[in-house]
């Protein structure tokens, strides 16, 4: 009896111990982040600069009609600048440290450290992203300046916020996936750029997916790309009518258990190759 | 009861072969045909908890590979292998909390951040108890006088300042086995004394055993009682420092300062190294001729204002067994 006792709370002490060191990961990668500060504000003023562009060009684009009617422009204005906001989370490739620690080698040291090594990584991205989402707060003040943008309900906003989070994990493990494929094929440059432009083309980043014809948007929106940032912003600028939510917030679930299943076995590979192959 | 022991332990590596050129890299594509290469070839070694000792060998010799199958990150081909009772690539992560490994050629410390925040972030990974943490971090940083630069990013750090940044980092957690690979490399001599200094002190006061690997036998001849020598992929002598320059230390130097210019010089059973001015080196083995016989031959034909010999460093002992091989049949592993 007292054994059990003994054994429950030493688990329980170890697992507090591990969530520390996890939390310490995030911790010690958002001060990383924080380390490069005038990266910050030239990527602020970027996207302010970008934001001012995109209105420019669907402002223009609008008044010839050659944009879908379906979608009006203060939404389409409103599209583009959230989508601007959300990259800066987005483009943070959390998990690009895996291809260098492979290369350089210092892979070893983590191996010889008492932690799982994709939980390691996980929470380091998160830590860098947490990091960028802080920038999120002054650009948008500025982007204000500059653009309105429509304001939704709060309703809708947190069904926003969900699929947000939801499609960064797409995203996250989608990357996760290609850095430790990278680890077998260093030289395959190519095949991580053509994903990385099929996903900035096909994810509707730069442009609402509606856009895409008959049988080629069906396409579209049923490729994982879509959850990034196609279903957030269709659920915010309403697109997505409340009963539609739940079934596109599943399809977001079902990318991420896949990706995450497919990242963590091609770890589990990569992981056997170098410890019997040395690396 | 020894706290590491392996047993003909056997590491080969396989990769796919490669045909040069452009053709060849094609080839290489479809190609199934593997090259192997042993890089350990049958160690066997055991080593007593609170041992110092030093594993050298020339480049390429096996000593990375033997300390990898150690800590458990790369397994063996075959043979047997047991750090502190556990098989290392078996309980990779139970076997880290025993271990610490400092590399000289790559650091463990988070660049961009100040010293001190990697040994926070060593401490939660290990889950050291803070006052455990505390005391370690008081001795290690007196020890290694890192007071002036806790706080400095490390990659404003010197060099013999990281190195000190290592060495407490991978000693945090009181590990039982620390795995030291060439960690004096590019150290200036006060950087190389501190750290010579702070191993002697861990090892004597915590008993704390240490692998050594260097190319610098000055380190060995410091801090080791023992080497273990190894030669493409086998040991090729296992045993204190004081044999190995008994054995095969046979030649000793004779320095002589002349008095006037004599021309040329000649002694029998003593060979000329060097001479430069009026200092003549006269290397000997000491099994043809004592060291009293050749100083009286000398004197008899040459006015000697004073002599002196040298006795033979490890170096050169070490890197005429790379040259000519471990012969002794007696002490030579099978």
């Amino acid at each position: 009896m007292s054994d059990i006792a003994f054994g429950d709370t030493t688990r329980g002490r170890s697992l507090t111990n591990a969530a520390e060191a996890y939390l310490e990961f995030a911790r010690k990668a958002f001060s990383r982040e924080s380390t490069y500060r005038v990266e910050v504000f030239t990527s602020i003023g970027s996207l302010v600069l970008r934001v001012y562009l995109l209105r420019s060009l669907w402002t223009a684009l609008y008044s010839q009609n050659i944009a879908p009617s379906r979608i009006p422009l203060h939404a389409m204005i409103t599209y583009a600048t959230v989508a601007l906001l959300m990259s800066l989370v987005l483009e943070v490739d959390g998990t690009r440290l895996i291809r260098d620690k492979v290369r350089e080698g210092t892979i070893a040291t983590d191996l010889m450290k008492p932690i799982s090594q994709p939980l390691y990584w996980f929470s380091d991205g998160i830590g860098q992203t947490m990091f960028h989402a802080l920038t999120i707060v002054p650009s948008l003040a500025f982007a204000l300046l500059l653009v309105h943008i429509d304001v939704p309900s709060p309703g809708v906003f947190l069904a926003f916020a969900l699929s947000f989070v939801l499609g960064y994990l797409v995203n996250f493990f989608l990357n996760f996936l290609m850095n430790v494929i990278a680890f077998w094929t260093l030289e395959a440059f190519a095949m991580q750029m053509m994903v990385r432009w099929a996903s900035d083309l096909l994810s509707g980043q730069i442009l609402p997916l509606e856009f895409f014809p008959g049988i080629l948007g069906a396409i579209v929106m049923g490729l994982p790309f879509a959850s990034i940032y196609s279903t957030p912003l269709r659920i915010y600028i309403g697109e997505l009518p409340p009963s539609a939510w739940l079934p596109a917030i599943a399809v977001q679930v079902g990318w991420i258990a896949l990706f995450a299943a497919l990242a963590a076995i091609a770890w589990r590979f990569a992981e056997k190759r170098i410890i019997v192959q040395g690396g | 009861m020894p706290i590491i022991e392996t047993r003909e332990l056997r590491k080969v590596f396989r990769s796919v072969k490669r045909t040069p050129g452009a053709v060849g890299a094609i080839k290489t594509l479809f190609s199934r045909e593997t090259v192997e290469r042993v890089a350990v070839e049958g160690v066997t070694m055991s080593l007593d908890a609170g041992e110092l000792v030093g594993y050298i060998g020339p480049n390429g010799a096996g000593k990375s590979t033997t300390i990898k199958m150690l800590t458990g990150i790369l397994v063996p081909t075959s043979g047997e292998i047991r750090v502190a009772g556990l098989v290392p690539h078996l309980d990779r992560k139970k076997n880290a909390r025993n271990i610490g490994v400092v590399f000289g050629q790559r650091s463990q410390l988070y660049w961009d951040l100040p010293l001190v925040e990697s040994f926070e972030l060593l401490r939660a990974i290990y889950a050291v108890p803070r006052d455990r943490f505390k005391a370690n971090m008081a001795e290690f940083t007196q020890l290694l006088e890192m007071g002036d630069f806790l706080n400095t990013p490390v990659r404003q750090l010197s060099l013999g300042q990281r190195m000190r940044g290592d060495f407490a980092a991978a000693m945090l957690h009181d590990p039982r086995i620390v795995y030291l690979d060439e960690p004096t490399i590019g150290l200036d001599v006060l950087a190389k004394e501190a750290i010579r200094e702070f191993v002697a002190r861990v090892n004597a006061e915590r008993g704390t055993t240490f692998i050594l690997t260097t190319h610098d036998l000055a380190d060995v001849e410091r801090l080791c009682k023992r080497i273990v020598l190894i030669d493409e992929g086998r040991v090729i002598y296992d045993g204190g420092v004081e044999g190995i320059k008994e054995q095969y230390g046979t030649h000793r130097t004779l320095v002589v300062s002349l008095a006037g210019d004599p021309g040329t010089v000649a002694v029998a059973d003593a060979e000329l190294e060097s001479r430069e001015g009026n200092v003549v080196r006269l290397r000997f083995d000491r099994k043809a001729i004592s060291a009293d016989q050749l100083i009286r031959r000398v004197t008899e034909h040459y006015a000697v204002n004073d002599v002196s010999i040298e006795e033979p460093e490890l170096e050169s002992i070490i890197r005429r067994i790379y040259v000519e091989g471990y012969t002794d049949p007696l002490v030579a592993a099978p």
